[in-house]
């Protein structure tokens, strides 16, 4: 249960490891582990916005303030999402409460209600705030849920990338993660993902990540965030820009965001 | 004439080798023939309804679905459960589906202990009674399925695939039935929608022109054989049919066109039809050919093509006129229809008029078939029949027409019963898998056709949210609506899931924009937003109230049109109004009015003709009656026997008129031509019908034994359509041997009267 998180897990995704030396002898999933099971931010908070485009190449834009802080050792993240624009949702916020082992915990606030909501779900969000970012695409799955073949070295935008292809190890996990194979070029310096192609179940071309602009967050332990993301869905020609706009990373965020009373004060 | 039939004599090898050649040309075309089975393609492009139904398509994108329809005593139980999940899930996977809706796809969403609960439809399949019974109550409750993919008795649920534009619906059938196979159970797996009324429409189409065209070449081979009773008079009438269906069938992929169903009719109406001027022919031929005649073979062939090119000609042309009325037709089918029919009547007539008569000054003289001076008991049942007839109309003429008129007028009571009906449905008898998939739709899953009613401006401004809710909701009331959707009925799920039910925002659209936007915001967030793109587009400028119809019956759609266009007409708010269910009435009103136009005019423009040629008007009033009389008897058998006007039956009128007056046209021109002669008016009567007359059965039977072929077709309307020709043209060939007779006799017209000159 983690319906709205896709954003900051898109973010996490794209956290390297500790930089070694011994890069050389590494096996596909070796590289995907270290990029999969980069620490997390230990908190964040951040200015980013979100621009939606369909195939007639019309705009949506929504701007979003978020902040982040793991707790339990990093085995629960809580979240809070803020719209800031367009007028008619501003203030329309989200808490969640990430855990590792069950069903995460969220409110909703909606302003014009003057009131707060818990929210319940089996379901995965498909698609993050009706954009072409997937929650399935994006999280870091169950290292077992596929199998990873390293395909060779290719550079990608002057970054030299491993290339990696991830197939669902059965029907149920490519159903659920909605894609039959994947290539991800996870890039030889930093372990970030910079670009990744998905085909659909009938194994045709369907979308393409494209991550720009990484940026060294956690200098003392490498972390890094890209500020500048894209997916274009090639079957319907839409596409969504994940721009962020202002991030700092602190570990010191102050707990008292995470209530359903912070959540209310608007 | 004389140089003509001179010039068909001498040339007799070129004018063979010429049709043959032509014949070939157009037969090379016939495998790029291909079938068109949208009705829609059926309509003109620029039909209102039509026009804002393919709007609706280029804002919403495609609307169309396929259903699999899975039927068992309860649906809840685990093993159909399971089937279904798998049937979604692999239907799911199909290349061309967009999105699929069942019990495992759709959601609950409900407020429950002050939170908003989001669950699959079907969480879990139950294992025991009592979870079963819970399972059962949840769906009662959630108005997203209840309904619409599960029926109220729990006999039926539904997967049903939207699809992406551009998928073949051959395909897509194909990879459905091997899903079902794939995961096989005792339930009933059935399927519906319009692709699949499209594959068993193309199917039946290739099915019927495979067995059509051999059982009327067959039954018309036999037919001509019994007329004749000589090779020739089978083999030479029988190859103009063929060169002629060869013809218009090759023009079909030159033009561009494509078959469709009303086109199945094209080669059995050249069966029936084409053979009409070569039957003449044979007749005359086998006239002057008798016992002791002392005729060369091309003087024979001469004498023939004299005597009948005038009247064969003008028949031609008749029934040219009747099927280029059909031109003024709303179905774009039928005008290409009346395009290809004619130009294949051309073809016959000018192959009837020079193939058969080089090939009668060619072949050896055949033995005498009717004998010279036979004795009167002797003679062929229907010689003896018409002479009968001859002598029954000669001594009382006015009563025998009192007799026509009052039966003509009694069976057109029937007139006031015709119903007009566009249903595709009925294209099959009712047993049929699609008619039988609709019912089950319409009865228990909502409705199989929808009607939508566009709204344009801010959408998300709580007056035009709630002029939505209130229009759907009036909607939703009425008996012929099965289910509705619209983005106000999304918006007021959400303030369910939202507030507790005693809290004031509870099932209701609020009051501000901003409230409005936010329970937008939260849907985008929760659910898929492209089911969200059917119901209301990107910039939230246009959204759209779907009303799944349980009926596709002309008369309770134009019921629902019209409470709906009362409704939303002064409302300017509302952008359009369309959908199939709009175009399947528009079709109705206009083959009505389209009905009316092409008769009224094909009688007219035969009439004109029959003035021009016999230079007098009273000749085109006269062979106007027995038309205007069949017409009656037609449309009023059509009320008695409960056959509906739809896009088959509605060309037939035009049709019968052009074919029906042929049979006047020969009893007339035979008949000044007796009164030339010096004969009295009944003589002259009872000689026409002794000779001319035997020509004139033949031919109203070999169009009658045609069409015998249409009975068999796949699709209802043609079958009826068969039905009603042979009426038609019975009372026609009725009107052309009694009534005219009966009206020569009495009224005496001046135009065929021996003191004008015949031209």
């Amino acid at each position: 249960m983690r319906t709205i998180c896709v954003y900051f897990l898109l973010l996490s995704v794209c956290v390297r490891l500790s930089p070694l030396n011994a890069q050389e002898d590494l096996t596909a999933e070796q590289i995907v582990d270290r990029s999969f099971k980069a620490t997390k931010l230990s908190g964040s908070e951040a200015l980013s916005t979100m621009t939606i485009i369909d195939s007639k190449g019309r705009e949506r834009v929504r701007k979003i303030a978020s902040v982040t802080k793991l707790y339990d050792n990093g085995e629960t993240e809580k979240r809070l999402i803020r719209f800031l624009s367009p007028a008619d949702v501003k203030g329309t916020g989200l808490l969640t409460f990430d855990y590792e082992k069950k069903d995460d915990d969220m409110w909703l606030f909606m302003p014009a209600l003057r009131k707060t909501r818990r929210i319940v779900s089996s379901e995965k969000a498909k698609n993050f705030m009706g954009s072409e970012f997937s929650y399935a695409d994006m999280t870091p799955p169950t290292l077992e849920d596929f199998t990873y073949t390293l395909q060779g070295e290719e550079e990608v935008e002057g970054t030299l990338c491993w290339t990696i292809e991830v197939v669902p190890v059965d029907d149920d996990v490519a159903d659920e993660n909605g894609f039959s194979r994947r290539i991800i070029f996870v890039a030889k310096e930093d372990f970030v993902i910079r670009r990744a192609i998905y085909y659909d179940l009938d194994g045709e071309l369907h979308k393409e990540l494209s991550v720009m602009e990484i940026k060294e967050l956690d200098t003392e332990n490498n972390r890094y965030r890209p500020m500048h993301m894209k997916m274009v869905n090639k079957q319907n020609d839409r596409q969504s820009i994940l721009k962020v706009d202002d991030i700092q990373f602190n570990p010191e965020v102050k707990d008292d965001y995470f209530t359903t009373r912070y959540l209310e004060r608007y | 004439m004389d140089k003509l039939a001179d010039g068909i004599v001498r040339f007799r090898w070129i004018i063979i080798i010429f049709f043959a050649a032509i014949t070939l040309v157009f037969a090379s075309q016939l495998p790029r023939a291909e079938i068109e089975s949208d009705m829609k393609a059926m309509l003109p492009s620029d039909m209102a309804s039509r026009v804002k139904t393919d709007l609706i398509d280029e804002i919403f994108g495609g609307t169309e679905m396929m259903m699999v329809i899975i039927r068992t005593d309860d649906v809840l139980k685990p093993e159909t459960l399971t089937r279904t999940k798998n049937l979604s899930k692999r239907i799911k996977r199909i290349k061309g589906v967009d999105k699929v809706l069942s019990l495992f796809e759709m959601k609950s969403i409900k407020g429950e202990d002050g939170a908003m609960v989001v669950n699959p439809a079907v969480k879990r399949i139950p294992k025991t009674a009592d979870q079963r019974k819970m399972l059962r109550q949840e769906i009662i409750e959630n108005d997203l399925v209840y309904g619409s993919v599960v029926s109220k008795d729990f006999t039926l649920t539904a997967v049903i695939a939207l699809l992406k534009t551009d998928v073949s619906d051959n395909f897509l059938i194909g990879e459905i039935q091997r899903a079902i196979t794939e995961y096989p159970g005792e339930e009933d797996a059935i399927l519906g929608g319009l692709p699949y009324v499209r594959f068993q429409v193309s199917k039946h189409i290739q099915k019927d022109l495979r067995r059509l065209l051999p059982l009327g070449l067959f039954i018309m081979f036999i037919f001509l054989f019994i007329c004749f009773r000589q090779l020739r008079g089978v083999i030479l009438p029988f190859a103009v049919v063929l060169m002629s269906i060869i013809f218009s069938m090759g023009l079909i992929p030159l033009l561009g066109w494509k078959i469709h169903i009303i086109t199945i009719v094209l080669p059995v109406m050249l069966i029936a039809i084409a053979n009409d001027y070569g039957i003449h022919l044979i007749a005359r031929y086998q006239e002057y050919n008798i016992e002791g005649n002392t005729y060369s073979k091309q003087e024979l062939a001469m004498n023939i093509f004299k005597s009948l090119s005038q009247p064969v000609l003008l028949t031609g042309l008749t029934t040219m006129a009747g099927m280029l009325c059909l031109l003024g037709h709303i179905i774009v089918a039928a005008r290409q229809l009346s395009i290809l029919a004619a130009a294949g009547i051309v073809y016959a007539l000018a192959a009837s008029l020079f193939f058969i008569t080089a090939w009668i000054s060619i072949i050896p003289k055949a033995k005498p078939v009717i004998r010279s001076n036979p004795n009167p008991r002797r003679r062929p049942i229907l010689e003896r029949m018409l002479g009968r007839f001859g002598r029954i109309i000669s001594k009382r003429p006015k009563i025998v027409i009192g007799a026509a008129l009052i039966s003509a007028l009694a069976i057109s009571v029937g007139i006031f019963f015709v119903i007009i009906d566009t249903d595709p449905n009925k294209y099959y008898p009712k047993d049929h898998p699609v008619p039988y998939a609709s019912g089950l739709i319409n009865e228990h899953l909502g409705g199989a056709q929808n009607i939508s009613v566009v709204f344009e401006g801010d959408i998300k401004d709580p007056r035009i949210m709630k002029k939505i809710d209130q229009l759907e909701k009036e909607l939703g009331k009425f008996p012929e609506v099965g289910n509705t959707t619209s983005v106000a009925r999304v918006v007021r799920q959400m303030s369910r899931a939202l507030n507790d039910e005693w809290e004031e925002g509870y099932d209701k659209i609020p009051d501000t924009r901003n409230a409005v936007a936010q329970y937008f915001e939260l849907y985008s967030m929760s659910g898929d937003p492209e089911d969200f793109e059917k119901l209301v587009d990107f910039p939230y400028e246009n959204a759209m109230i779907t009303a799944r119809l349980n009926t596709a019956s002309t008369k309770k759609l134009n019921t629902v049109i019209g409470e709906i266009n009362e409704r939303v007409e002064n409302d300017r708010d509302v952008r359009l109004v369309g959908g199939f269910g709009y175009i399947l009435s528009e079709m109705a009103h206009k083959i009505v009015s389209g009905q009316f136009l092409s008769l009224s005019l094909a009688i007219l423009v035969v009439g004109i003709l029959l003035m021009i040629l016999f230079r007098s008007v009273a000749a085109g009033l006269i062979s106007a009656i027995p038309l205007a009389l069949s017409m009656m008897v037609l449309f009023g058998l059509m009320g008695f026997f409960r056959i509906e006007l739809n896009i088959a039956t509605a060309m037939l009128s035009s049709i019968m008129i052009g074919v029906g007056v042929d049979y006047t046209i020969h009893f007339l021109w035979r008949y000044r031509e007796e009164r030339a002669n010096g004969q009295a008016p009944p003589e002259a009567v009872q000689k026409t019908l002794v000779t001319t007359g035997r020509g004139i059965v033949f031919n109203a039977l070999s169009v009658i034994v045609g069409f015998i072929a249409l009975l068999s077709s796949s699709f209802m309307p043609v079958r009826f359509f068969g039905f009603l020709v042979i009426v038609a043209i019975f009372s026609c060939l009725v009107g052309a041997l009694i009534l005219i007779p009966s009206l020569c006799i009495v009224i005496k017209p001046k135009f065929l009267e021996p003191r004008q000159e015949a031209f």
